[in-house]
Order: structure tokens, then C-alpha cells, then sequence
């Protein structure tokens, strides 16, 4: 288990961390998500030893991560960054060296992520001849050459087009199943829909949802009902007692219902005005969920555990 | 395939990442081309200053020629001795006869022809007061000692003259030692510039680029610095050592000084304190380096640390002219100048032991201070990459 817990970090005046906390099965992919200045950086960095926290601590199988222990991590900063002049594939050896490998297991592992990223012919080429979907590429080969147990990667999808996304997926969902916890933050929450097992938001440095979709989607579902009347006169459902209107659209109506309001006085509502050509709950995207949860600021007994 | 297991063991401790990372420096060096373009015209340069004091040591323009006609087994070494002692370099061409002699002259071979006989003639173009007074006085010389032998007077019975110094030491070759320091200097001043900015744009190439951060994931700042200047070091010593025995090898090969005993000592003692300095300005410059996150930033916080070394340059040059002068003894103690004056001093023959103990203790405190305080600084800066970082918030950013 990977575990990140109660973390607290705040530089200067500016509280960027307030006890943010979340724990990731081996096997399993966590998605990070968050507005920008969440502090999903700062959680990752500290993970990384590159921050230090104020209080609280990440473990990994029960052990606090320090600095031998995070020799097995593969990590990849939000910032890229690899020497410009140097050969790829020296550049992916060194980093297998850094790592623990030995001079020849690292020169092998090298040659065979570079191989693998499809990268090949270039690997004789300095990394700043390369496009910046291969750089990334790069990039990732040196956090995966360690064979690491653990990868924490920050924005690792941020500048690459559709095909380098589903090479990257690929390789991630592959440590998956060896059995790498991985987490990575990400703004493309389709991605972290498509790919995670499991998911966490945080805002204004507070872990205020996590768990898997389906269990963020549970929170949220059975709340906001689709309505489709195409000969109802605007406002129709205006006065329905325990129902608001989310928005109105030619008869296209997205309705939240309060508690204990019953869904089939809506429907009974509904056939009075004519023809109902859509009626169910509306399962939310995650960049609802997204964008409700990080919207405004919520108690402490909200926060799913 | 599950997730590799690895016992804490197989993970490298601080030697092996500092190792990793200074073979790194000086493997990316060495595949420089602009690195090993300076080395090369530093060596071509050497050599030439070399070649030019051999010219200038075999007298060069300076030399007269002149033709012997007969006996010059014993007139040609005679003449050359004369001219040596005036400071006149006389080559001595053996010529058949009289008039081979005269061609010679007219052609302006030679300068002068000596006719050697019972009435030795010599001829000229133009009259040569000197020439005229170093043949005459070989001439007779060898008259003189030919007839004593031959009244059977024992030559060797005369007593030579023993040559002793009050200065201790051989006037002239410390003048040569200073010299050879002076070289010398400038040669640590040239490397310590040179190496101290590698150090600043490696740290700030590290930077810039971000890759910073994934190292700093594997290693603490220490033994990233650590590697970076010792990989560096290795490098600026194999230089300096490479340029002193060439030096010295060159020196001795071509007869160039008096005492090589001394002018090895003078090069040890550069080579020592180009490590001593090189230490120093190392850790100065990378904690320099780390508070900018551009290259082009970078003059602006070297300057300051280049001026103090130019300053140290020129004292100890002064320093040559006048090795116990106050200017010059003060600042060979001074940690950051010592290492361009005390070498100077030391060469004049002006620096007691003790002067250049307390020098060496002095600048390993000064070492020890930078390391401590510039490493701190590294170490809260590196992760600064917006802008130029104060020395305040850095030393606060440490993370040990």
C-alpha cells in the first residue's frame, strides 16, 4: 500500500497542504485531480523528498519513504526535465545508475526502454534534438528503467497528442499489472475516468473527494433528474415543491431534486405538458463531479473517506 | 512478472552517487569539443613560450659569426668563452684558407675571420670594438697558456675561484622562479576562472533545465555538489598537472633553468594551491549558480567572485616586483587572494614556512565555511526555478 497521510505544508503565510491523505493499492492506478494551485505538485513533491512537510508523512508497505526507499520510485516532475546535450540513451543509463543499477543491468534496461518507447534509432541523438513528444517519451523511460515498485508521475499526458496518450496509457496500465501503484495527476479528466481505479480531488489543498467513480458517482447520482418535454411551455417545473431548475433548455431540463421529493410527482408533471421524450437520472461525468466538488468549500463530513 | 524486490543494500550509497555523478562531469567534458579546443591552445601556448625561451636563451639575433682560419681547435673554444663572458654569443665558422675567409665576409656570412699564425690578423667589414677585444684577449689568452706550457708551468695548479652568494640563494635564478610562478599564476588564475564556471553553468544548466528535480529525487544536494566539484576538479587538476610537466619537462629538456630542483618546487606549489583555490571558488560559484534559474543570468551574480580573482591576479603579479612588500604579504594570507600571491612569494624565496602554513590553514577554515554555507544556499535555491532567488529565503529553503 501506498499511502499518503495527513499532510500539512504551507510556505510562508500561504497554507498549501491542509491534511491532505490518501492511500493507493499496488496494482491499482489513483488519478490526482485538481484545479491549479490545488497542490497536487506540492503532494507528489513531498512523496519525492523535494519538499518537506510540515507534518505528516507518505509510507510505502508500511515504511516512511525516505531516501533509500524512494530510490525505487519512478518518478516523472511536472516540470520535464532531462540534460539537453546528453545522448538519450546515456541519459536513460545514468538514471538507471542513480537508481541502483549497476553499470552493465543498467546499460541493458536502458537499451530495452528505449527500444520500447520506440525510440531506438534516436537513441545516439542529445535529448534537444528530439521533438517534445519524444522528449517526453525520454522522460518516461528514465522514470520506468529502475524497474521501479512505486511510480508518481506529475501531468505525465500534458503536451502529448492522442497517439501519445494510448502509447502512454499503454505503458502504465503494463506496470499496473505487474503490480506498480501508480499515480498520476492529470487535467484531462476523460483520461483519469478512462484509466483510474481510483480517484482523488483535491481542492484548496483538502482531499474533498476520493474514491473510485462509480463510488463518486453513487454521492452524486440520484440527484440531478434529465427531463426532456418538447411541447412544455418554459418554466414548467418551476413550481414543483422540492425541485430546483438547473437549467432550462427547450424543453431539455436538468432538475435537482431535494430530499425525500419523489421522482414520479416530476414524471406526473411531466406528462402534462405533452410528449416526454427523456426522463432518467443523469449519471455525472467526472468533470461534474469535478467541478461540483472543488465549486465551493465543503465541512469536514463531507469528505469521503 | 511481478514488482522487483530490491534488499536496501543494492541501493548506492554516498560514495557510488558521487562517483556516478562526477564520472558524468567529466565524461560530458571530455566530449566537449570547445573543452578540449581550450586545452590544446593552452598546451600550444606553452610550448610556445617555451620555444620562445629557448630562442631567446640561444641568443638569437644577437650572435656574431666568426670565420678561423687554422687552429681553430683551440681559438674557437677561447673566442666563444671571451664572448660569453662580455655577453657577446660568437658562433665560430672553420674556414680552409684566407681567401674562403674574404668571401665570407663579402658575402656577409660572418662578421669577422680570424686568421690565426704567429701574427694573427683579424678582418672586418666595419670596425667591432667588442669583437676586436674578445678575439684579442682569446688570442692572447691562448698565447699565454701555450707558452706556460711549454716553460712546463702546471695550469692546473692555479686555484679556481669558489662562487659564493650572501643572498642564499642564486640572484638570477630566482628572478626565475618568479617568473615561473608568474606562469604559474596566471596559468591557476586562467583554470580557476575557467573550472569555476563550469561548476556555476553546470549547476545552472541543471536548473533551467529541471532535470534538477529528478536527480534531487535520488540524491541530496550534498552529493550532488560533491560530485559535480569533485568531477570538475579532477579535470582542472589533470590540466594544471598536465601544463607543469610540460613545463617542467620542456624546462629541462632545453636547459632553461638553473636549479630544477626549484622550479619543480614552484610547480608543486602551484598545482597545490590551484586545489586549495579551486576548492574554494567551487562552492562559491555553485551556490553563485544556484540562485539563478538562466544562463543569462548568470554574469550578474559571477562578477563579484571573477573580480576578486582579477584582483588576486594583478597583486600577485605586483607581488613579483615586490614579494615583502605589505600589499603583497597581507593578502597571501587573505583566504580567495592567497593562492595567486603566496605562490609568488613563496618563489621569491620571501615566505616563511610558517607565512605559508598559517596561508593554508587560513584558507581551509575559508574552504570549510564555504562548503558549509554555499552548500546550505544550493540546497534551498535548486528548487527555485522562477528568477533569481535571495540569499535570504535560500538559506531558509535548505533541506539538509
Amino acid at each position: 500500500m501506498l499511502e499518503f497521510d495527513g499532510l500539512r505544508k504551507s510556505f510562508g503565510d500561504i497554507q498549501v497542504l491542509d491534511g491532505v491523505g490518501f492511500s493507493v493499492r499496488p496494482g491499482s492506478m489513483f488519478g490526482f485531480c485538481g484545479s491549479n494551485g490545488a497542490g497536487k505538485t506540492t503532494t507528489m513533491r513531498i512523496a519525492m523528498g523535494l519538499v518537506v512537510p510540515d507534518a505528516g508523512e507518505v509510507r510505502w508497505q508500511g515504511r516512511p519513504l525516505d531516501q533509500q526507499l524512494r530510490r525505487r520510485v519512478g518518478y516523472m516532475p511536472e516540470e520535464r526535465g532531462l540534460y539537453p546535450k546528453m545522448k538519450v540513451g546515456e541519459q536513460v543509463t545514468y538514471f538507471a545508475r542513480l537508481h541502483g543499477l549497476d553499470a552493465a543491468a543498467a546499460g541493458r534496461a536502458s537499451a530495452e526502454w528505449v527500444d520500447r518507447l520506440g525510440l531506438g534509432e534516436r537513441r545516439g541523438d542529445p535529448v534537444e534534438k528530439l521533438s517534445l513528444g519524444n522528449q517526453q517519451r525520454v522522460q518516461l523511460a528514465a522514470a520506468l528503467v529502475s524497474r521501479p515498485e512505486v511510480l508518481i508521475l506529475d501531468e505525465p499526458f500534458s503536451g502529448l497528442d492522442p497517439v501519445g496518450v494510448d502509447s502512454l496509457a499503454e505503458a502504465l496500465l503494463d506496470q499496473v499489472r505487474t503490480g506498480v501503484p501508480v499515480v498520476f495527476s492529470s487535467h484531462q479528466l476523460d483520461l483519469v475516468e478512462r484509466l483510474c481505479d481510483s480517484v482523488g480531488i483535491l481542492a484548496r489543498g483538502r482531499m474533498v473527494a476520493s474514491g473510485t467513480v462509480d463510488e463518486l458517482r453513487r454521492r452524486e447520482a440520484g440527484r440531478v433528474l434529465r427531463v426532456v418535454v418538447p411541447d412544455a411551455a418554459p418554466g414548467w417545473a418551476a413550481a414543483l415543491p422540492g425541485v430546483r431548475v438547473v437549467s432550462e433548455q427547450a424543453g431539455d431540463t436538468l432538475l435537482d431534486l431535494g430530499p425525500g421529493t419523489d421522482d414520479q410527482t416530476v414524471l406526473a408533471a411531466a406528462l402534462g405538458t405533452g410528449r416526454v421524450t427523456h426522463f432518467a437520472w443523469r449519471e455525472p461525468s467526472l468533470v461534474e463531479l469535478f467541478r461540483e466538488a472543488v465549486a465551493a468549500p465543503r465541512t469536514d463530513e463531507e469528505v469521503a473517506a | 512478472m511481478t514488482a522487483p524486490t530490491r534488499t536496501p543494500e543494492q541501493t548506492p550509497g554516498s560514495t557510488a552517487l558521487v562517483r556516478l555523478v562526477a564520472g558524468r562531469e567529466i565524461s560530458t567534458r571530455l566530449r566537449d569539443k570547445n573543452f578540449i579546443v581550450g586545452v590544446v591552445l593552452t598546451v600550444v601556448l606553452l610550448v610556445g613560450i617555451l620555444g620562445f625561451q629557448v630562442a631567446l636563451n640561444s641568443g638569437g639575433g644577437e650572435e656574431s659569426r666568426l670565420a678561423v682560419v687554422g687552429d681553430s681547435a683551440q681559438l674557437g673554444p677561447a673566442v666563444e668563452a671571451q664572448g660569453e663572458a662580455v655577453g657577446l654569443d660568437v658562433a665560430v665558422v672553420e674556414l680552409a684558407d684566407e681567401a674562403a675567409a674574404r668571401q665570407a665576409l663579402e658575402d656577409e656570412d660572418v662578421d669577422g675571420a680570424l686568421l690565426a699564425g704567429a701574427r694573427p690578423e683579424l678582418l672586418l667589414n666595419d670596425r667591432d670594438s667588442t669583437m676586436e677585444a674578445v678575439v684579442g684577449a682569446a688570442v692572447s689568452g691562448v698565447a699565454i697558456s701555450q707558452q706556460l706550457a711549454e716553460a712546463g708551468v702546471d695550469l692546473s695548479a692555479v686555484p679556481e675561484v669558489e662562487v659564493t652568494s650572501l643572498q642564499g640563494d642564486d640572484d638570477a635564478a630566482e628572478q626565475q622562479q618568479v617568473l615561473v610562478a608568474i606562469i604559474g599564476v596566471a596559468m591557476l588564475y586562467g583554470l580557476l576562472i575557467l573550472f569555476g564556471q563550469f561548476v556555476a553553468q553546470g549547476v545552472v544548466e541543471e536548473k533551467a533545465s529541471r532535470v534538477v528535480e529528478l536527480l534531487l529525487a535520488t540524491m541530496r544536494p550534498w552529493q550532488l555538489l560533491a560530485g559535480k566539484i569533485i568531477g570538475l576538479g579532477v579535470l582542472g587538476l589533470a590540466q594544471i598537472v598536465l601544463i607543469g610537466a610540460i613545463a617542467v619537462g620542456g624546462a629541462l629538456a632545453f636547459d632553461l633553468v638553473a636549479v630544477p630542483g626549484d622550479l619543480i618546487g614552484t610547480v608543486v606549489s602551484v598545482i597545490a594551491w590551484f586545489v586549495l583555490g579551486y576548492a574554494l571558488y567551487a562552492a562559491v560559484f555553485a551556490m553563485a549558480g544556484s540562485l539563478v534559474s538562466r544562463q543569462e543570468d548568470l554574469g550578474s551574480v559571477l562578477t563579484p567572485m571573477i573580480l576578486l580573482l582579477v584582483v588576486g591576479f594583478f597583486i600577485g603579479i605586483q607581488a613579483a616586483a615586490e614579494p615583502s612588500g605589505t600589499l603583497a604579504v597581507v593578502t597571501s594570507y587573505v583566504p580567495g587572494l592567497s593562492p595567486l600571491v603566496m605562490p609568488v612569494r613563496q618563489a621569491a624565496g620571501e615566505a616563511a614556512v610558517w607565512e605559508v602554513a598559517l596561508a593554508v590553514v587560513l584558507m581551509l577554515i575559508a574552504i570549510a565555511a564555504a562548503v558549509r554555507v554555499g552548500g546550505r544556499i544550493y540546497a534551498g535555491a535548486l528548487l527555485r526555478t522562477s528568477g533569481k532567488t535571495k540569499l535570504r529565503d535560500a538559506m531558509r529553503g535548505g533541506r539538509g
